[in-house]
């Protein structure tokens, strides 16, 4: 315990405490370590394995969170020399530091950066590595998926950097609007780099959100009830819920850009039809929620630090919690705000004024929640408390510029000038970046088992502090007196030296604070204070283990009776009384494989005990595979394209290769002594819900589809476009049966195997696949007959991309068939397991309702919505 | 507004920027009373929260309950973290929807528009009403609404006078309508405010508000076709004007140069500025330009005209007839 933080160890003097806070007991009883022997077993099923070779194979949540999060904090360190040098270039006017091509280049590379390869992977970082604590369980519920989650970031991260090896760096911004980046005005390679380098971390992303939407929903400690999950675990459900929606509509946005440039498509294209609009509405439809991807886990941050160092429980649990899930709703229903001036009716402005402004409620609910606690409680004024204090200070400005904004009239005058500019970086860096460096002083001792020195805190966060509102604040001014963003210099004389030259100079102060923060992590792995449990007597379950923080998390998993529970629990272990005795006989069996708890979604009552998936080499294969495609594609070089897609078939294959263990008779055992399920070759209920996010995915993907097909047939009077005839109906009946009676198939399929008999499923899956290929072939057959192709309207280009969407949705599901066939006659099936075949169906009758949404849009839509 | 005369000349000293902040038309003046409003509301709420977070931090503990300080704190959130913000949040959007009624609606109107169709990187300026074409630099009558249409050639761009009207975006395929007043003669900066490019930071233009006399003097002059030139000097300049690429882009009305990819030079001697209002009008800098515009706007479509000495001398006598 450093001397220089009054936080002496609450044993020596409990008095210190407002009566209000239970005193923490002792750290000891927290740290679950009943059987020093037993951990070290523990530990070695679950460590990763050693050596190079086992680097790639890692796939431990400790492991995979801290490389996310150096990789993040990598870029964030990039990020930050690229905005240096842009203030290099804006100190004086028509300064020629930089050419203009360079500018426009490391501002699109900053935007990005900090948003897609720092902001969010620093945050999921965060998430994989503390959830399982948090949660008080073993591990993530994918390992693999978070395994791969990391190649694909680093990988993709490293794509879109690579850009400047090949003279080729993206120019067009953050959002790259249509046509500038559209093939017209970007020709060459630059934005294929920037759709396809970051496609690859948008992937990314997606993984990590579905991993961490499962892992809060069915994986907590036992009792810990909905509402007594940390305030963290809400913010990190809502935002993964986020991450779905919002990156598949960026990568769908993504997609139909990239098919614009590289096969000739229209979407974007206003001379044939298509709409330069359309992006902005998919882009935002993205963007504004990815603001709050970033701000709601930051504040779930703040909400777990504030009460910790008040001393306090945080007031008004149940309000913050409404205000987060609020936050979440709103946030996609104002992506219309960034486009106040791209010239929409009245009467959708307002609308969307309005959303925007009421977001202030949800954010005036946190504020006083936080400044409440602090007012009852008893401040402890550690270099994570003053990041608090700091974010405080700054977000308040920031949401109040952010009020500003959101005003229309106000909005038409600001709107791309500096004054945005300082507003979101006092979001961003405010909201968002402040609440990251309290994070990482607070919770750094359970990465590393030292704590950071307070010391070299202090100074890091008043340079920070400062440098950045001496950096930012003047950009209100300069933006109020005209300066529009994105200007590689200004003239002379027209007033706005002064206050780029303040900004500057800033700016280095803020980019001292960030080197001392640096210095101090390395100072500190080496000299600085060792801890073994709780050094802030926090009160939540990721500091009732040891320190630092062992691979297996607990080896016996905690009860919660609270939601403070090492404030309010003498002892977390305990409980009631079968449930500790099932959970005593977990932490010592079984010995051989990784086993972690499913808990219900709203109780968490125990539901099964599931073997977690080991290392493997297949998600580095399926990533590597995923990065050649995307790579290659910018090179338009095919054959490796497909190669790559080979890969990743492959890679798919082997990753998901049942890793069988026969059930013995000690396993059930187990079940009956306990009366839970267990399930050695991993959990039926992760399975499915894990099937539920992909169909949650695929519907998203459905939607976008569906709504640009929309959005851009209402821009027209005429509809199908030049002279094209409307599509014929009588296949499109004939595969609408066939996907009708595939999914019979199915239930069929479905109903047999629950009986146990193994031929009947057979002969449903085989039928599934034979109706699957006559959809398949109906549309096929259709594409091959019309005589118009997707490049010679919007027309054309949605005809034919949304039935390619719809004949790879079939064929996905025709694969996951093959394979259960194929797994079938290596008896993988019974009565007992047989998951793939339901979640199999649960894709089917799925398929129905996007082929309906798909088939009906493509085919129907020129019948009755317009008429040509 | 002799500032930016000067500015414009190229040899003042005066600090001059384009404020939203010194509103100079209706639009702009109500959106900076809106903005004072602001700032004053949005003032009042930091330094009341800021009040409260520095009692809390710094105020004498006293041990208190967790259970009345839970009852105590929900009251404080739902007062102050609900209600207060909604109020207060309620009257900014009844400010917004009024300020918005008041500047989308002009109160008269005559037959009178302009069309502006952004390119990259610059301005075309079309009085369809009174068949005039020009660039970068849009006169209008002072006192008066205006009614402009705006649309773009290629990209995305967005035409700002920040002293006069909020801005609003030029989209390709679409074309959208704008009023804009300057209540009293002067100059007024313009900018592309939609980052359209490299650029984009060189994409500028000047509003001329003039008394309605002047104003219709210089729109009698712009419907003038060039004028012969008389000087022998001028004379070769237009030979070397006619046989050089620059009718490829330009044109200038009663020769056969027809070139419509760059700025129409009928009038140009009788505009300020050059380069989209990058450099004042005169001979050093349109000499300067002619013979090497990468080096003042680098990236821009204007190749370098290769010109020995007498030629761009000639040229530039030329062009200085082009009142």
């Amino acid at each position: 315990m450093t001397q220089d933080i009054a936080l002496g160890p609450s044993s020596k003097n409990p008095d210190e405490h407002p009566s209000s806070t239970p005193v923490p007991v002792g750290d000891r009883p927290h740290t679950i370590s009943p059987d020093e022997d037993l951990n070290e077993r523990l530990e070695k099923i679950w460590a990763d394995p050693p050596g190079f070779y086992g680097w790639f194979k890692a796939l431990q949540n400790d492991a995979l969170g801290g490389r996310i999060m150096s990789t993040a904090f990598t870029f964030f360190l990039i990020g930050g020399v690229t905005a240096l040098l842009m203030r290099m270039q804006l100190i004086r006017p028509e300064n020629t530091f930089l050419s203009p091509q360079r500018y426009n280049e490391l501002f699109t590379m900053h935007g990005s950066t900090m948003m897609y390869l720092f902001a969010v992977p620093m945050l999921e970082g965060f998430a994989i590595f503390l959830l399982p604590f948090i949660l008080g369980n073993r591990e993530m519920p994918f390992p693999r998926l978070g395994q791969f989650s990391f190649f694909t970031f680093i990988l993709g991260g490293i794509l879109f950097y690579s850009s400047f090896i090949f003279g080729a760096v993206p120019d067009a911004g953050w959002f790259a609007y249509v046509p500038l980046s559209g093939p017209e005005y970007s020709p060459g390679l630059p934005l294929d780099f920037w759709l396809l380098g970051l496609g690859v971390a948008e992937i990314a992303a997606i993984a990590a959100g579905a991993e961490i939407t499962i892992a809060i929903l069915r994986m907590r400690a036992p009792g810990m009830s909905l509402v007594r999950m940390p305030v963290i675990a809400w913010a990190y459900l809502i935002t993964a819920v986020a991450i779905l929606f919002a990156f598949t509509t960026l990568l769908i946005a993504s997609l139909l850009l990239e098919l614009d440039r590289k096969m000739g498509t229209q979407f974007f294209n206003p001379a044939a039809g298509g709409s330069a609009i359309l992006w902005q509405h998919l882009f935002w439809i993205f963007g504004h929620p990815e603001v709050y991807i970033q701000f709601i886990p930051a504040t779930g941050m703040i909400s777990m630090i504030v009460p910790v160092f008040a001393r306090h429980r945080l007031v008004g649990y149940s309000y913050v919690v409404i205000a987060l899930l609020a936050t979440g709703f709103l946030s996609f229903a104002l992506w219309v705000h960034h486009m106040f001036t791209a010239g929409l009716p009245q009467i959708t402005m307002s609308f969307f004024s309005v959303a925007s402004i009421m977001i202030g409620v949800p954010a005036g609910i946190q504020i006083f929640a936080w400044v409440t606690t602090i007012f009852f409680g008893r401040p402890v004024w550690t270099t994570s408390f003053y990041f608090v204090v700091g974010f405080l200070v700054t977000f308040i400005l920031g949401g109040i510029s952010g009020i500003m904004v959101g005003v229309v009239p106000f909005n038409w005058q600001v709107h791309d000038s500096y004054f945005v500019v300082a507003h979101f970086h006092y979001v961003l860096i405010g909201g968002v970046t402040f609440p990251i460096f309290a994070a990482l002083y607070y919770w750094m001792p359970l990465f590393t088992g030292r704590l950071l020195n307070e010391r070299l805190g202090k100074w890091n966060f008043w340079l920070f502090f400062i440098g950045f509102h001496v950096t930012f604040f003047p950009m209100h001014i300069v933006g109020l007196l005209g300066m529009p963003r994105r200007v590689y210099t200004y003239q002379e004389q027209i007033g706005w030296d002064i206050y780029n030259q303040i900004s500057t100079v800033g700016s280095f102060i803020l980019a001292i604070g960030v080197l001392l923060f640096v210095i101090n992590v390395f100072y500190s792995r080496q000299r600085g204070e060792k801890v073994d449990s709780n050094p802030w007597q926090a009160d939540s379950l990721e500091w009732a283990t040891s320190i630092p923080a062992p691979n297996y998390g607990f080896s016996e998993l905690p009860i919660v009776r609270s939601r403070h529970p090492l404030w309010d629990q003498k002892d977390v272990r305990d409980g009631e009384a079968p449930l500790k005795r099932m959970l005593q006989a977990l932490s010592g069996w079984p010995l051989t494989w990784r086993a972690a708890l499913t808990t219900s979604a709203l109780e968490a009552r125990p539901t099964e005990i599931f073997r977690v998936s080991g290392p493997s080499i297949w998600p580095v294969v399926t990533a590597v595979g995923l990065i050649v495609i995307f790579a290659a594609e910018i090179f338009t070089f095919r054959i490796l394209v497909f190669s790559g897609v080979i890969g990743v078939i492959v890679g798919l294959v082997g990753w998901h290769w049942p890793d069988h263990i026969e059930t013995t008779e000690r396993e059930l055992e187990f079940e009956r002594e306990h009366n839970i399920l267990v399930y050695p070759n991993g959990s039926p209920t992760i399975s499915r819900w894990s099937m539920g996010i992909i169909v949650l995915l695929v519907a998203t993907c459905t939607a976008i589809f569906v709504f640009s097909y929309f959005y851009i047939s209402l821009q027209h009077t005429v509809w199908p476009l030049a002279g094209i005839e409307r599509p014929g109906l009588l296949l499109p009946a004939i595969g609408t049966a066939a996907v009708l009676a595939t999914a019979a198939a199915m239930y069929w399929a479905n109903r047999r195997i629950t009986k146990g008999d193994v031929v009947g499923m057979r002969i449903g899956l085989a039928l599934a696949l034979i109706l699957g290929a006559v959809a398949v072939g109906t549309l096929i057959y259709d594409l091959r007959q019309v005589n118009f192709d997707h490049t010679i309207n919007a027309y054309g280009s949605l005809y034919w991309t949304l039935t390619i969407f719809l004949i790879a949705l079939l064929l996905g599901g025709m694969a996951q068939i093959l394979f259960t066939q194929i797994w079938s006659w290596f008896g993988r099936y019974s009565a007992r397991e047989h998951v793939a075949v339901d979640i199999g169906g649960f894709y089917w009758y799925a398929m129905i309702l996007f082929w309906l949404a798909l088939a009906g849009t493509v085919y129907l839509a020129p019948y009755t919505i317009l008429s040509s | 507004m002799l500032a930016i005369a000067l500015l414009l000349a190229g040899c003042g000293d005066a600090a001059y920027a384009p404020s939203t902040l010194s509103p100079q038309g209706f639009g702009a003046a109500r959106i900076a009373d809106l903005w004072w409003f602001l700032l004053a509301l949005g003032g009042a709420v930091f330094i009341a929260v800021m009040v409260y977070l520095a009692i809390a931090l710094f105020r004498p503990r006293k041990p208190g309950d967790n259970a009345k300080n839970q009852r105590n704190g929900s009251r404080v959130i739902l007062f102050a973290g609900i209600i207060a913000p909604a109020i207060i949040l309620f009257v900014v959007f009844g400010f917004t929807v009024s300020t918005l009624n008041a500047i989308s609606t002009p109160s008269i109107s005559r037959e009178f528009t302009i069309h502006v169709v952004a390119q990259q990187w610059w301005w075309e300026v079309r009085y369809p009403y009174q068949q005039i074409e020009t660039a970068n630099e849009i006169h209008i009558p002072a006192g008066e609404p205006v009614r402009f249409l705006l649309s773009s050639e290629d990209v995305i761009h967005s035409f700002w006078v920040p002293e006069l009207q909020g801005k609003l975006d030029m989209v390709p395929g679409k074309t959208h309508e704008l009023w804009l007043q300057a209540d009293q003669p002067g100059v007024y900066i313009g900018q592309c405010a939609e980052f359209c490019g490299i650029q984009h930071a060189k994409m500028r233009f000047i509003i001329v508000a003039e008394p309605p006399e002047e104003f219709e003097r210089w729109v009698a002059e712009q419907r003038q076709p060039a004028s012969e030139p008389s000087e022998s000097l001028a004379l070769r300049g237009q030979q070397v004007f006619l046989s050089s690429t620059c009718i490829n882009c330009h044109a200038v009305a009663g020769t056969n140069a027809t070139g419509d990819l760059g700025p129409d030079l009928t009038h140009l001697a009788s505009r300020r500025t050059l380069a989209a209002a990058t450099i004042a009008n005169n001979r050093g800098n349109l000499g300067g330009w002619i013979a090497d515009p990468q080096h003042i706007k680098p990236g821009a479509f204007m190749p370098p005209t290769p010109l020995t000495g007498p030629e761009l001398q000639a040229l530039l006598a030329y062009l200085a007839t082009l009142k």
